[in-house]
């Protein structure tokens, strides 16, 4: 039996059975979840990430049930005064109770105005999420039938889209000739939205994060969480299985809010010195990598090239921005699999550091900065067996 | 340690709201390039590019920051040891210049005193999406005593001279007025390649 057929049968075996044994899947995980069949990864990360259940048969009712919910809070959260009464034939006064000027800050409109905001960020950064692969660009098979069928009005990024007056220089030309020059629009984006009834999966991705943002507005959005939910969405939309893949986005939704929770500190900047704020972890990586080759350490020590400059990014998007989609993937199987989150991060980023060990004794600061924050491409089996190797484990 | 290549090192900070088009800015001074599929900037970038100037071989060190509140703590940590800090603003984007005066009291609060800035009113080739007129750049950049200019990264308009423009403002405070004044002038020190500002 090859191995990959090996370990595929073992996947079936832990998968398989009717109380998911989750110590084994993690421990299976963690050297790698196969891309073949296509259906594995999306499973294990949705079960590694305490979405669905170990016990097999409560799944149809939890996922049912979060579904659901997941509706709801489209139909409760994008708010659209105004649009509100559509489905009442008669118009009604809306003035009398709430209207655009009004300073109530209950106001509905209020409301509105202050998701925007929040709104116009996300639609920023969805737009320019994984730009070197076009997966995301491209339209879903499973639009939200409620938004993309409401005659474009509810539609997130409309809502933040920039309009400008229609205008007309008037020109006056000696002897009262009067010239009329009307601005003409430009080409359409990159990213335009795709036409009615079709919905592209940043569109998809820009719901989910607004959602999240006005279910934990302690936290909101903050840039970078797009780098977050961009690959479990993409493992969960590529499922090979329809019934799975129809439920990506509230499925996405759900496990990334979970992973949130618990790296959310990172994202909090009055958190940033607290036990699991970005600063320790940064700390705890320099000593790490101190423990482990002092020569480096020292270098980048006396260079004053502080952690800040490469690793915040690391460690705070968990890799997402350093190693190409697939890559990402893989290292994640890993993350997600450690029984100890996210203490394999910090072995990954340390093992990062010490394979770059040559240039960086040789490179001067600058040089060392540019290395540092623009990773060379390298088999990422590498840098997981020396990050492996670096927590006492075998991979 | 490999030889030094240049004469003077100054280190830039750009900053403005996110997506003001501050890395594209950037690419298009290092690279003498322009994509529109930028990833968004987590924390800081960092470029490098040496421009030579009255002679002198200068080596740019230019820090590129995030726009989000959420990471100002991390990016306010640079704004000590920069030299000149580029102030971005997009100018179809009315609330990015709004904020220009958030980031003014951002430099007054965590530069050095002496600091040169600059605003640059970016995206002037989007004329017909315009918002905010030059007069009104001008009229911020002149009520702060700054240096004022519009660009655009993606038709490459004025980019190579705001750089320019900006590294001269240092040389001369760093430099005085050459040999006749020398006497009179305070001796300033003139950053090596490493920095001395603390940081961690």
């Amino acid at each position: 039996m090859s191995i990959l057929r090996k370990k595929l049968s073992e996947f079936d075996d832990i998968l398989n059975a009717d109380e998911i044994d989750t110590v084994s899947l993690g421990k299976i995980c963690f050297h790698g979840v196969p891309d073949e069949p296509g259906g594995l990864r999306p499973l294990c990360w949705k079960l590694l990430l305490n979405y669905l259940p170990p016990k097999r048969s409560s799944w149809l009712e939890t996922l049912k049930r979060k579904r659901e919910l997941y509706n709801t809070f489209i139909e409760d959260l994008i708010v659209m005064p105004g649009e509100s009464n559509a489905e009442d034939k008669e118009r009604v006064d809306v003035t009398l109770h709430d209207h655009p000027l009004n300073l109530n800050p209950d106001s509905k409109w209020q409301t509105y105005f202050k998701d925007n905001e929040v709104l116009l960020q996300i639609d920023k950064d969805v737009r320019r999420l994984c730009p070197d692969i076009s997966f995301f660009q491209q339209g879903t098979d499973y639009p939200c039938q409620k938004i993309v069928s409401a005659n474009g009005q509810q539609r997130l990024h409309n809502r933040v889209q920039h309009t400008v007056l229609k205008s007309a220089n008037v020109e006056r030309k000696g002897l009262g000739i009067t010239k009329i020059a009307v601005s003409v629009r430009k080409a359409a984006e990159d990213y335009a939205p795709l036409t009615e009834g079709g919905e592209a999966h940043w569109e998809v991705l820009e719901r989910i994060l607004f959602l999240y943002a006005k279910l934990n507005p302690g936290q909101g959005y903050v840039q970078g969480m797009n780098e977050i939910v961009g690959p479990i969405y993409h493992a969960f939309a590529c499922d090979p299985d329809p019934t799975w893949r129809k439920h990506a986005e509230a499925d996405t939704f759900f496990c990334f809010t979970n992973l949130m929770a618990e790296i959310r500190d990172f994202f909090i900047k009055t958190l940033d010195e607290a036990e699991f704020g970005i600063n320790s972890m940064m700390s705890k990586l320099t000593n790490q990598v101190r423990a482990n080759d002092p020569d480096v350490w020292l270098r980048l020590h006396q260079q004053e090239l502080c952690p800040q400059y490469y690793s915040f990014r690391w460690l705070t998007l968990l890799l997402s921005q350093e190693f190409p989609l697939p890559d990402v993937m893989r290292i994640w199987d890993s993350l997600f699999a450690d029984e100890s989150r996210f203490s394999f991060l910090i072995h990954i980023c340390c093992a990062m550091i010490l394979l770059l060990r040559d240039q960086l004794l040789t490179g001067d600061f600058a040089a060392n900065v540019k290395l540092l924050q623009n990773f060379p491409s390298m088999d990422i089996q590498i840098v997981l067996s020396k990050a492996a190797a670096l927590a006492g484990k075998t991979l | 340690m490999a030889k030094k290549t240049y004469d003077l090192l100054f280190k830039l900070l750009l900053i403005g709201d996110s997506g003001v088009g501050k890395t594209c800015i950037l690419f298009r001074f290092s690279d003498d390039a322009f994509s529109t599929t930028f990833i968004s900037t987590i924390g800081i970038d960092f470029k490098i590019k040496t421009v030579e100037l009255r002679g002198k071989k200068i080596k740019l060190q230019i820090w590129d920051t995030a726009g989000q509140e959420r990471f100002h703590t991390i990016t306010t940590s640079y704004y000590r040891g920069a030299m000149g800090i580029m102030l971005v603003y997009d100018i179809t984007n009315e609330k990015t210049f709004e904020n220009i005066v958030k980031w003014l009291r951002n430099i007054d609060e965590h530069a050095n005193e002496d600091v040169e800035k600059m605003i640059l009113g970016n995206k002037s080739d989007m004329e017909e999406k315009r918002v905010v007129s030059t007069e009104k750049g001008e009229a911020i950049a002149r009520e702060h005593g700054i240096r004022f200019m519009e660009t655009s990264a993606k038709a490459n308009i004025n980019i190579d001279r705001a750089f320019s423009e900006l590294a001269e403002a240092i040389l001369d405070k760093t430099h005085g007025k050459e040999p006749q004044d020398a006497a009179d002038r305070v001796t300033v020190n003139i950053p090596r390649e490493r920095n001395s500002n603390r940081c961690c």
